[in-house]
């Protein structure tokens, strides 16, 4: 990006930006101003930045915390097609064993229709996999959640019950929420509002 | 079901591909390396001269030295330097009797009595066996060991022409006689038969051990004379022998190198067709890389999903590696069975012809090796090439 694409940013060529343990954030920008490309920098997926991101513990790589202090709603998703729905859970939380098999049904059923939790990806909605990406994103131990635009294929209704599913899990763990947005959303009780 | 998703992903017939033809190299190889260790005792083990590369050097006698015997003897400077050469790995002398010595044996009233000699030359180059070689100046027995081409000269030639029987190498070997030593105003007689017959070495040998004593005894104690040595190569195969026998004037019986050159053609021809298994081999290592390499690209997203939410390169890989090592260790072992069931076609062809003893361990030993080297292999570039597929680099620009 251009340095006049960023101007004014609340974050990028800032001199420091914390976000604190316990927190809300939503970050908010139009298309292609680095709402995606920031969360994969703090994830560790996109090394092309300039500065550091340091983790409040030092880290080899950011990939080492995955599995406990970082979770990640991805905006492309990142399922496996081939797998059900409840088997995309499955595969992410079989890594730290978090949720129960019950624990992990009962939060698909909250935001899927019936009988789809069983149902291959593929067959699954564009809605419907971005809730099932969601409820993969609460199987693991974090201390903070990154969430990608998570709203962008549903109704209202829909993103407020994700929402307040995530809430339940993000209160659970005293765990810190960074969401980014096009527009600024109110599913969340946010701290801070960003902009890029 | 990390395992049932990248099962889908391996392509079944790359992978029947790579297994046939690992099979059909690495068996080649195997068997190659079993046939050179079966056929290589029975080119090699027919003397113990040849087990040790030793040939008899002699200078050549020419009109020129008949009466002037001293070009025909090595000097202590001439063996110095023929050990100094780089494929020579021992020098032995040839010891000769300083002392008078004669041979006879009676029929009733008659005694036919002959003028003798003996040489000597250390045990390990004797190519025979015998547990009568042996020396001890209280038993009053003296064993012999002649050349086969003596028999040969009387039974095909002098019998044949004077209508005389033969004899067999056991009739000769029971004929008893006397042998007495003169020298320095003593005498003295032994018992004598003997005990064997060389087809290298073509002197009268006595046991190093007698002709030491019998010489301190009865002659001059430094024994004479060298005027044949025995050569021990590092590789008798060694092309610049020939270079140097021929450049010094020596004297060798060309077959006794020739032994040692079918060995080394023999040795080429093996290794040529190893390389060309291990060639094949090769091209199947390469093929099922280039197949997990379109693995990979095929199954990117996977992959970098798997590592996005997770999942480490090492536990990605694990499936393709516990996958390709044990298809690889499989093989391998199919391919212990078949060349050990052609080895035995083989050898019951050539044990026709040959003495074949040996066991199957080559085979093993090569299947281990190249198994090892396998799999450490594909662990190795699994890890990598699911490593470089999936974590983030930086861009340089």
């Amino acid at each position: 990006m251009s340095e006049s694409e960023v101007a004014g940013s609340d974050i990028y060529l800032q001199p420091r930006v914390l976000f604190e343990h316990g927190k809300k954030y939503m970050i908010c920008a139009r298309s292609g101003h680095g709402k995606t490309s920031l969360l994969n920098f703090i994830y560790g997926s996109n090394l092309n930045y300039d500065g550091t991101i340091t983790y409040g513990e030092p880290v080899a790589s950011p990939f080492d915390l995955r599995l406990r202090k970082l979770s990640y709603l991805f905006q492309d998703l990142a399922l496996f097609p081939e797998l059900t729905a409840l088997e995309n859970v499955q595969i992410k939380n079989s890594l730290t064993g978090h949720k129960s098999d019950d624990e992990m049904e009962a939060m698909l059923d909250s935001v899927l229709p019936a009988g789809k939790k069983n149902q291959p990806l593929r067959t699954l909605s564009l809605g419907q996999r971005q809730r099932v990406a969601a409820v993969r994103a609460l199987c693991q131990p974090f201390e903070f959640l990154l969430m990608d635009e998570p709203f962008s294929h549903l109704d209202r209704e829909t993103s407020q019950a994700v929402a307040d599913m995530v809430m339940r899990e993000v209160d659970a763990q005293q765990a810190s929420l960074i969401v980014t947005a096009l527009d600024p959303i109110d599913y969340f009780h946010f701290d801070t509002t960003l902009n890029l | 079901m990390l395992r049932r998703l990248q099962r889908k992903t391996l392509i079944p017939a790359q992978i029947a591909g790579y297994a046939a033809t690992l099979l059909v190299g690495v068996t080649i190889v195997m068997l190659s390396v079993q046939l050179y260790s079966d056929i290589k005792p029975v080119l090699t083990q027919q003397t113990d001269i040849f087990r040790n590369h030793a040939v008899t050097v002699s200078k050549t006698v020419s009109t020129l030295n008949t009466l002037n015997k001293q070009g025909i003897y090595f000097t202590d400077d001439e063996i110095a330097s023929i050990l100094e050469q780089p494929f020579v790995k021992n020098v032995a002398r040839f010891n000769s009797s300083s002392f008078q010595s004669t041979a006879s044996i009676s029929f009733g009233q008659q005694t036919i009595r002959t003028d003798l000699f003996f040489e000597s030359i250390p045990d390990p180059y004797i190519d025979v066996e015998s547990n009568e070689w042996a020396w001890d100046s209280t038993s009053g027995f003296i064993p012999i060991i002649i050349p086969e081409d003596y028999l040969n000269l009387y039974n095909f030639g002098f019998a044949e022409s004077q209508a005389l029987p033969v004899v067999s190498q056991g009739a000769v070997e029971q004929i008893n006689f006397t042998i007495s030593l003169y020298g320095k105003g003593r005498q003295r007689s032994f018992q004598s038969h003997v005990v064997g017959f060389s087809g290298k070495i073509n002197t009268i040998l006595a046991p190093e051990a007698f002709l030491l004593w019998a010489n301190n005894e009865f002659g001059s104690a430094d024994g004479g004379n060298t005027s044949r040595i025995l050569i021990e190569f590092a590789d008798a195969s060694d092309e610049r022998i020939p270079a140097f026998i021929e450049q010094n004037n020596y004297n060798i019986k060309q077959d006794e190198l020739e032994n040692s050159k079918m060995v080394f053609f023999f040795r080429l021809a093996i290794l040529f067709v190893i390389i060309v298994a291990l060639i094949i081999i090769l091209l199947s290592v390469a093929f099922i890389i280039m197949s997990l390499n379109l693995i990979v690209q095929r199954n990117r997203d996977l992959f970098v999903n798997l590592y996005s939410i997770g999942y480490s390169p090492r536990r990605i890989a694990r499936f393709y590696q516990q996958t390709v090592s044990l298809i690889t260790l499989a093989d391998i072992a199919v391919a212990i069975i078949v060349a050990i069931l052609l080895r035995g076609f083989y050898v019951d062809i050539l044990s026709t012809m040959f003495h074949i003893e040996g066991s199957v361990i080559p085979i093993v030993a090569t299947a281990v090796a190249l198994a090892a080297i396998l799999v450490v292999v594909y662990n190795i570039i699994i890890l990598r090439t699911i490593r470089s597929t999936v974590e983030p680099t930086r861009n340089t620009d």
